[in-house]
């Protein structure tokens, strides 16, 4: 072995090092028998599991990020795709403008977006965290369903559609049968990953909630504040799992690296 | 009617088969999402900037008076707000500077790595992004936390006797920011790489240049638009985090964002807030500017050179 190879896989090892240790280490702790989140753990236990699911906090909060998370990829998705069809399909000029307007939740600050809507929904009397959440959230997915949506129309063979119309299709039945279906994978890896992100999110969601409606991030941002017990790293276990199993949802119909190349 | 113009080509028959798919309408599709994206993000933020223009009255949303710059006067004339502007331009430097090393090095390891390992490097790689934001955030209390491993490790060690503070610190902030941020570099650079014809540094091997050169020489200027796109990406995710700096650095992280996030939820003042989101802005916009351009002209100078 050369020094230089020598050099290198030590470089990578202590990289990858870096990149896993926070995400290992949340699922030994949340095996912990102990009280404390202490390593190496005192014993293997699943108590903490039991602690986190018994809270009422989580258990309530979860159940509003579930129910955000699926009503704004429902509003979200037909709005991105939607969107992706006009920019791909539509004849009119500045097309990459308006893909850069609509990519635009994603380049202003979350914090920005939740300020925004909660001072000028207030403006017009809109103060119900319901709506105000959901409306942050769908801004929060769109972005995602449009790229996904714009890149399986830009591999899609226009051919099928015709030879649809010539086999006697109609307009609707050309868009519901042949268009659509094809781009299933990208516009289910779109709202799949804008899922994830409405479910993690906290910096727009940080202005919108109120005392009723609070979301899972949030809970455990503020359970995190005065406590620091194992059942933490027990709902955070849950969410990697969570996450995990998106993520190979998203890699076998998409490719995950869609998403974040240029 | 435009599409029977279309049809009036030689392919007359295509034409008018184009002309009845979806395409023909599909440009209306634009209007639902274009009005949910105007109502909901473009006149709020707009409606954010001209509040921070507005005298601070009591009456909360009057916009019959007067633009004032009044709101801004403030933010500089106290030496504690703006050192707030410059920390987060600092803390933002530096997890960019950091990202970019790290994120070049695995884009790197990717690239050269046996095809089979591949996949498995791109999933550790991304794996800080797979996970909740709060789920990374509670992993680094436990490595980096006074009881924490590392401390631990510190103390058995002899090496230390007292814990040594990391967490809450600007460090444990970088740290956070680095760690999430260094995927979204390393698939920039690696977009980039992948773009490069394999006889190029080989060529340079040939020829007898050195690792060094053929980093510096050649895979250097070839990623220049990955390294440019990484860059802008990371800064301005590094400038409007709030969730990282508010857990990681504690309450008093001196954050842009999280002096924003007092003004709308604690102080209640939101002219200044609306004053402090248009500074982030405005900075951010600024910045990302002249990265591009001097990428740009970096590009264009090591065109010139070959």
């Amino acid at each position: 072995m050369t020094g230089f190879t020598l050099f290198r896989r030590v470089g990578a090892g202590a990289l990858y090092t870096f990149l896993l240790a926070p995400l290992v280490f949340v699922i030994v702790v949340s095996f912990n028998g102990g009280t404390t989140p202490k390593f190496p753990p005192e014993g293997f236990s699943l108590q903490w599991y039991g602690v986190a699911l018994s809270n009422p906090n989580f258990t309530g909060s979860a159940l509003t990020s579930l129910v955000l998370a699926t009503a704004a990829t429902m509003v979200g998705t037909p709005l991105g795709v939607a969107a992706a069809f006009g920019i791909a399909r539509g004849r009119f000029p500045g097309k990459g403008f308006l893909e850069a307007v609509f990519l635009s939740p994603l380049i202003v600050p979350g914090i920005v977006i939740g300020v925004a809507l909660l001072v000028s929904l207030a403006s017009i009397g809109l103060r119900d965290a319901p709506i105000r959440l959901l409306i942050g959230h769908v801004l929060l997915i769109l972005p995602y369903v449009l790229r996904t949506t714009l890149a399986g129309l830009a591999s899609f063979d226009r051919a099928v559609e015709e030879a649809a119309v010539t086999l006697g299709a109609g307009r609707a039945q050309v868009l519901w049968h042949v268009t659509l279906p094809a781009l299933r994978p990208a516009i289910l890896a779109g709202a799949a990953f804008g899922f994830i992100i409405s479910f993690d999110d906290a910096a727009v969601s940080i202005f919108l909630i109120d005392a009723h409606a609070t979301t899972l991030p949030l809970a455990i941002m503020s359970y995190m504040q005065y406590n620091f017990d194992p059942s933490i790293a027990a709902i955070s276990s849950m969410l990697i799992a969570l996450t995990l199993a998106g993520a190979v949802f998203i890699e076998r119909g998409f490719g995950l690296k869609r998403f974040l190349g240029n | 009617m435009s599409d029977m113009t279309a049809a009036s080509s030689s392919h007359a028959e295509k034409g008018a088969l184009r002309a009845f798919l979806p395409r023909a309408h599909a440009g209306w599709c634009i209007l639902p999402p274009m009005a949910f994206l105007v109502l909901a993000l473009l006149l709020p933020v707009g409606f954010l900037i001209a509040l921070s223009l507005k005298p601070a009255m009591p009456g909360m949303f009057d916009f019959t008076g007067d633009l004032t710059l009044a709101n801004y006067l403030r933010f500089f004339a106290r030496p504690f707000y703006y050192e707030t502007l410059l920390k987060t331009l600092w803390v933002s430097a530096l997890t960019t500077l950091i990202v970019a090393v790290i994120g070049y090095a695995l884009a790197l390891i990717i690239w050269s790595a046996p095809r089979k390992w591949r996949g498995v490097i791109v999933l550790i790689v991304l794996s800080p992004l797979l996970v909740s934001i709060v789920a990374r955030t509670y992993g680094w209390m436990i490595v980096l936390g006074d009881r924490g491993v590392i401390n631990q490790i510190l103390l058995a060690a002899g090496l230390i006797e007292t814990p040594f503070q990391m967490m809450y610190t600007s460090g444990a902030v970088i740290v956070g920011l680095v760690h999430v941020f260094v995927p979204f570099m390393a698939l920039c650079v690696l977009t980039s790489l992948d773009k490069i014809d394999p006889a190029a540094p080989e060529a340079a091997m040939t020829l007898g240049a050195s690792r060094l050169a053929i980093l510096k020489d050649v895979l250097l200027p070839l990623t220049v638009p990955g390294l440019a796109s990484g860059i802008t990406i990371v800064f301005s995710l590094s400038m409007s985090s709030y969730v990282t700096p508010a857990l990681m650095g504690g309450s008093r992280s001196g954050m842009l964002t999280t002096f924003i996030y007092q003004q709308f939820a604690v102080t209640l003042d939101w002219r200044f807030g609306a004053v402090l989101v248009t500074l982030l802005l405005g900075l951010t916009l600024l910045v990302l500017t002249a990265i591009l351009w001097s990428a740009g002209r970096m590009t264009r100078r090591w065109s010139r050179a070959i």
